[in-house]
């Protein structure tokens, strides 16, 4: 330990019993106020990818907005997975700071508390502020665990808008009318009927008492969803409609912790690298957008913490299964991505010290001053101010 | 060949579940495959206890206990097993350094037995770039040769593959390999139909000549995902293995049958996207039957249609009145990355080390791209003719 660093500890730790305890008091309060503005938003590139197509030298064109951000912000060079190589144990890794080894396909909840259900427990949150807004339709349970002192009641609000999507549109491809695909005003009706009449059978979780969506809440995802399909280019990708989705959600609710899951970029299974890297540069672009809104939004300028990684790489070229078609070969391109850390609190730095994706929910822990048990976790003191 | 039996005691379990699975599947395998494994099974009944030591140390680390692993049954719970398992890296860097033992006595038994071999990738006209552009994850390997192409495209491929503009059977350098070494050791993987005019006895795989039966898979897989019957893709591959190909090229042979079957929902995107099939065929090809001739022959993918794309399973023709258009600079960035799939595929196994031409062609290009070992057939200097093309690699496979 440097001797800075020491001081910086023993100082901090003889504090409450050198001080008035006035003063102590005030600090205290000082934290509270903070901690009750702070807000933080997981950005994850969901479905995996490379840091050759990313944060490489030859990646970065791929990602222009991140390549400019990376230097307003604090840049861990390898964020390691070590845990199970399949989508959401990836993520509830990521969410609950402990490594899960549960249903690969979201048939189970994470067997950890989450940090939405930490946070909203701990601080008294409503449920309207914490939520989950994943591109992944099997991502239905990552709001909450199967913690029995934790659970549902305290988890996030979880939408799965491309599930929504892809109800609509089935609906529309199955009728032998002349409405198909083509016809935006048709996968809208379709969309507004199943969020008024079954948003349950899309997997979606959004607490409250009755089993009757809030009309806030429908309002508000009818109104992302006319944007959406209306909006001035033809929209093609279950990852723009998250980025609506979750716009309005912060413009309406304001929510202090948010996992957005951006997933086009799984489209690598199909085996077109041309596709993988449009769906690269897209989460690069909506994540770009998500910043910007940020910054545009007063409930969050100032007072957001962004923490953007992938969920996972995706196999080296090198690979024996097929490259970057799959990420379960384990190799050191499949483990190591990297992490991002934007906005309130953080300085501008980067560091080749290696963080882990159970770090992360250490870390927004800590940034909103919850002190959660038993996680294998670390917070990572870089970002934490 | 009758399948072999080995005494596995000795063997840890994890390790002799893998090769009792083989054993099991042992009529859909390829001949290559089934020496392969005689040659394994024998090794390994003989190896001694030494070699599998950590890996007999680390299995009830794992849990793995006669309850959860039975010997002689492999299942789906014990995939899930390994791959949730906290020392599942640990298990992979074991076997890895188990095979890293076994291979070199295996491989030397086959290099013994060398002999040349030959892989064709043809790329389709139309790709947005120039010779310069077309194979750069391949430079600083080969060189690139100076061809002279005939006016008529349709004659590119007859040139290439038969030696004359139109298809003459009697000169196929597939037909003659398989004809010399046997039918699983030419073979011809293709997006369009191309190929099928210059072969009769070779072992053919066209995409489009599937056309019927991945539309069955995919409404097949379709209903079953409706009925939410399965939990995730190991299960879904589970209930589709009785789905095999009712077309009559491939339901007499089984091993084919069994491969067309496993290529199309094992392989990704091989059922949506035809150049995804192409790699992954000829790559299993090679892993699997290691011909000795293997013309993979590209074309180009369709553009993804708006919404269209999130119904995977879905004909997108019928999915969408927007017209169906053709993405050139999407297919040559897609391909330029499956040359170097499919040429590392080949440099994995010891039958194709030092010994195997890659010929990366480009249909109406003026050049292609060699890797060959030096005493290839075929001169540097003048613009060569396909036909030359099609003589040194006659030459090179020994195809009299």
């Amino acid at each position: 330990m440097r001797t800075r660093d020491f001081l910086k500890l023993a100082g901090l730790s003889i504090a409450s019993r050198i001080l008035p305890a006035s003063v102590m008091s005030l600090w205290a309060q000082a934290a509270e106020a903070q901690a009750k503005g702070r807000k933080v938003i997981l950005v994850t590139f969901g479905g995996g990818v490379r840091t050759s197509e990313t944060f490489s030298p030859e990646g970065l064109h791929n990602i222009p907005r991140l390549a400019k951000l990376q230097h307003d912000g604090f840049f861990y060079q390898t964020c390691q997975n070590q845990g199970v190589l399949s989508h959401f144990n990836s993520t509830a890794s990521i969410v609950t700071g402990n490594w899960q080894r549960v249903d690969d396909f979201g048939f189970e909840a994470p067997a950890s508390a989450t940090v939405f259900e930490q946070f909203r427990k701990a601080h008294k949150a409503g449920p309207l502020d914490a939520w989950v807004i994943a591109t992944n339709k099997s991502f239905a349970a990552m709001g909450s665990s199967a913690q029995r002192e934790f659970g549902a009641p305290y988890g996030a609000n979880v939408i799965l808008p491309k599930q929504l999507l892809l109800d609509a549109v089935k609906d529309i491809v199955k009728k032998p009318s002349a409405a198909n695909l083509s016809d935006r005003d048709a996968v809208h009706r379709r969309l507004e009927t199943i969020l008024q009449e079954g948003y349950e059978s899309v997997g979606w979780t959004i607490f409250k008492g009755s089993r009757q969506m809030d009309k806030h809440v429908q309002s508000t995802l009818t109104r992302a969803l006319g944007e959406f399909i209306n909006g001035p280019e033809a929209p093609s990708s279950g990852d723009e409609l998250t980025y609506f989705i979750t716009r309005e959600v912060m413009r309406e609710f304001s929510p202090r912790l948010m996992l957005v899951n951006f997933w086009d970029m799984d489209v690598a299974h199909w085996g077109s690298y041309s596709l993988y890297l449009q769906a690269v540069t897209r989460t690069d672009r909506l994540t770009g957008m998500l910043w910007d809104e940020i910054q545009a939004n007063p409930k969050y300028k100032d007072q957001t913490t962004l923490l953007i990684l992938p969920e996972l790489g995706r196999d080296g070229d090198q690979n024996t299964a097929n490259g970057f078609l799959n990420h379960r070969s384990g190799d050191p391109s499949c483990r190591n991505t990297w992490l991002l850390a934007l906005g309130a609190g953080v300085t501008k730095g980067a560091t080749d010290k290696p963080i882990r994706h159970v770090d992360v929910a250490a870390t927004a822990a800590a940034m909103l001053d919850l002190k959660p048990e038993g996680l294998a976790g670390q917070p990572a003191r870089e970002i934490l101010v | 060949m009758a399948v072999p039996r080995f005494d596995f005691a000795h063997v840890p379990v994890t390790f002799a579940a893998y090769f009792n699975e083989q054993l099991r599947g042992w009529e859909a395998l390829f001949p290559a495959e089934q020496a392969y494994f005689e040659r394994l099974g024998t090794y390994l009944e003989k190896a001694p206890p030494a070699m599998f030591a950590s890996l007999a140390e680390l299995e009830p680390r794992m849990g793995v206990t006669p309850q959860t692993w039975p010997r002689g049954r492999f299942t789906l719970q014990q995939v899930d097993f390994l791959n949730r398992n906290a020392l599942y890296p640990e298990w992979r860097r074991v076997i890895t350094q188990i095979f890293d033992q076994i291979n070199p006595v295996l491989d030397g038994e086959i290099a013994a037995k060398g002999q040349p071999r030959l892989v064709m990738v043809i790329a389709p006209a139309d790709l947005p770039v120039g010779p310069d552009r077309m194979w750069t994850r391949l430079k600083g390997r080969g060189r690139r040769v100076s061809l002279a192409v005939p006016d008529d495209l349709s004659q590119y491929v007859p040139l290439a593959i038969t030696g004359k503009p139109v298809p003459d059977l009697a000169g196929s350098l597939l037909d003659l390999c398989a004809a010399a070494r046997g039918p699983y050791s030419a073979w011809s993987v293709e997006t369009g139909e191309a190929l099928a005019g210059c072969a009769r006895k070779a072992t053919q795989l066209s995409y489009e000549k599937l056309s019927a039966y991945r539309q069955r898979l995919m409404e097949e897989v379709q209903k079953i995902a409706e009925k939410g019957e399965v939990r995730g893709p190991r299960q879904l591959g589970e209930k589709l293995k009785t789905l095999q190909p009712r077309d009559a090229e491939y339901s007499r042979d089984p091993v084919m049958s069994e491969f067309v079957r496993a290529t199309l929902l094992a392989g990704n995107g091989t059922l949506l996207v035809n150049n995804t099939f192409v790699e992954w065929a000829t790559v299993q090809a090679i892993r699997r039957a290691k011909p000795s001739l293997v013309v993979a022959n590209f074309g180009i993918r369709n553009k993804v249609k708006p919404f269209s794309s999130l119904l995977i399973f879905e004909d997108q023709d019928k999915a969408t009145a927007i017209p169906t258009q053709a993405d050139m600079l999407g297919s040559y960035v897609d391909l330029e990355i499956f040359y170097q799939y499919v040429f590392q595929e080949a440099g994995k196994y010891v039958e194709y080390r030092n010994n195997t031409a890659y010929l990366f062609l480009a249909e109406g290009m003026d050049e292609m791209h060699l890797i060959a070992p030096p005493d290839f057939p075929l001169s540097a200097g003048e613009r060569a003719p396909l036909t030359a093309i099609y003589r040194a690699a006659r030459e090179w496979l020994r195809l009299s």
